[in-house]
């Protein structure tokens, strides 16, 4: 449980806040979005001091082009999500680590993940992650890819040893599958 | 799905365009997307929350935003203060000019006023003038050729006994002069003009009509006429009449 009251802002008064360089606007992006993004990074860099490093970044990049924010084209979560993976990736790369994680057992490193880590103990989320946890391997396993690392169809295509149609197929599958878990 | 991939994005945003319903689908896949990653997620340590909202440019309220407010009112309000006295300096000057321009307009008036009524005054003058310079030139005329003209004498009539008059007439010319240092008549009034008759084979003529007035020189040229029997003078309207007033008749003379 946190000591202090989380501060939560309604997606539109969130994003004129953020443009309007307000202290409440970033308390509430924090407050709500932290978690979620340190997830999408952490599922890319395993060391948690980097992965805090890049959680700042993070934040600081969203802060500062938000001006390139365009609600017309997609929610804020998916443009967030897009700039975390992208710092998490490029620093992935540029450490060379490249070898390393792409090598490992996808599944196993899913699992690991989730084991190890001081995963969210929201209430809500609680019931909800066991039924993700009933997703089928290939599901998770394509979307771990495609959503978190940010591969493409073809990439991920080559990863997991599929073809293409195959991976375009699961990853069809697996929003269907989410949407009407969260719905 | 094609959000996630560079080249897939495009495509997709170009669809949306096309198909605004397909916006509807995509929010729904971001979401669903959303809720995924959120079970993914891991709380930061504590700590971290301070250090990152730190690090982020954040416009703070209070003093920042006074000073430069302070700056520009005191601009401003210079600003104003110049323009607003400039703008009464230049009333009041335009007033001045105004003031000025009216009294000039106004003496200009006076003036124009003053040589129009001189102007009338000369005209009349003038106009006076030439008349008796035509007057004098007839008189001259008569007096430079005595033995052309035929002075005739028109006694008065039972409604003016003591009026006398004497006309010049030449028949060569057919010239016929009043003169008036002879008129003996009543003076007519602004309603009255006498006129001239010559009497031609029993039929009255007209000659033209003539004032009395105090003291007249002169002689006054009337009509031609070259068969005058006689001559006679009646009151008329003023501007005269066709026919003469026979019972308003003043003085008659045969030739």
């Amino acid at each position: 449980m946190s000591k202090k009251n989380k501060i939560s802002l309604p997606e539109a008064e969130l994003i004129k806040a953020i443009r309007n360089k307000e202290r409440i606007g970033s308390e509430a992006l924090y407050d709500m979005y932290s978690a979620s993004l340190y997830g999408v990074i952490s599922r890319v860099i395993q060391d948690e001091e980097l992965a805090q490093d890049l959680l700042q970044e993070t934040f600081v990049k969203i802060w500062n082009s938000i001006g390139s924010f365009d609600e017309t084209k997609g929610r804020l979560f998916t443009w967030m999500v897009n700039i975390a993976r992208n710092l998490a990736v490029d620093k992935l790369r540029s450490k060379d680590f490249r070898n390393n994680s792409k090598n490992q057992d996808i599944e196993n490193s899913v699992n690991l993940i989730d084991d190890q880590r001081n995963t969210t103990l929201n209430p809500e989320t609680l019931g909800v992650k066991e039924m993700v946890n009933n997703l089928k391997p290939e599901s998770k396993a394509v979307l771990d890819l495609v959503y978190f690392k940010g591969y493409t169809h073809s990439e991920a295509s080559e990863e997991l040893g599929i073809p293409l149609g195959t991976v375009k197929t699961r990853v069809r599958i697996a929003i269907n599958t989410l949407r009407k878990l969260f719905n | 799905m094609g959000d996630l991939s560079q080249s897939e994005r495009h495509e997709v945003e170009l669809m949306l365009e096309k198909h605004p319903e397909l916006r509807y689908e995509l929010n729904e896949i971001e979401k669903a997307l959303q809720s995924y990653a959120e079970t993914h997620a891991i709380e930061p340590e504590a700590n971290l929350r301070d250090k990152v909202l730190g690090t982020l440019d954040i416009k703070e309220e209070a003093s920042v935003k006074t000073l430069p407010s302070v700056n520009t009112s005191t601009k401003q309000n210079n600003f104003y203060k110049y323009a607003f006295a400039a703008a009464v300096a230049l009333l009041l000057l335009s007033t001045i000019v105004i003031i000025n321009l009216r009294s000039q307009l106004s003496e200009s008036h006076q003036r124009i006023a003053f040589l129009e009524s001189s102007n009338q005054k000369f005209s009349s003058r003038a106009s006076y003038i030439e008349k008796e310079l035509s007057d004098v030139r007839h008189t001259l005329e008569v007096y430079q050729n005595p033995e052309d003209f035929k002075m005739v004498e028109l006694k008065g009539m039972p409604k003016a006994p003591d009026a006398k008059m004497m006309v010049a007439f030449n028949p060569q010319k057919e010239m016929v002069m009043i003169d008036l240092a002879s008129l003996k008549m009543p003076v007519t009034d602004k309603k009255h003009q006498y006129q001239l008759w010559a009497l031609v084979d029993g039929k009255p003529v007209d000659l033209g009509v003539f004032d009395m007035k105090a003291d007249s020189t002169g002689m006054i040229k009337m009509k031609p006429v070259k068969n005058a029997q006689a001559f006679a003078v009646t009151l008329e309207p003023m501007g005269g009449s066709v026919n003469p007033t026979m019972d308003e008749m003043i003085v008659m003379g045969s030739i």
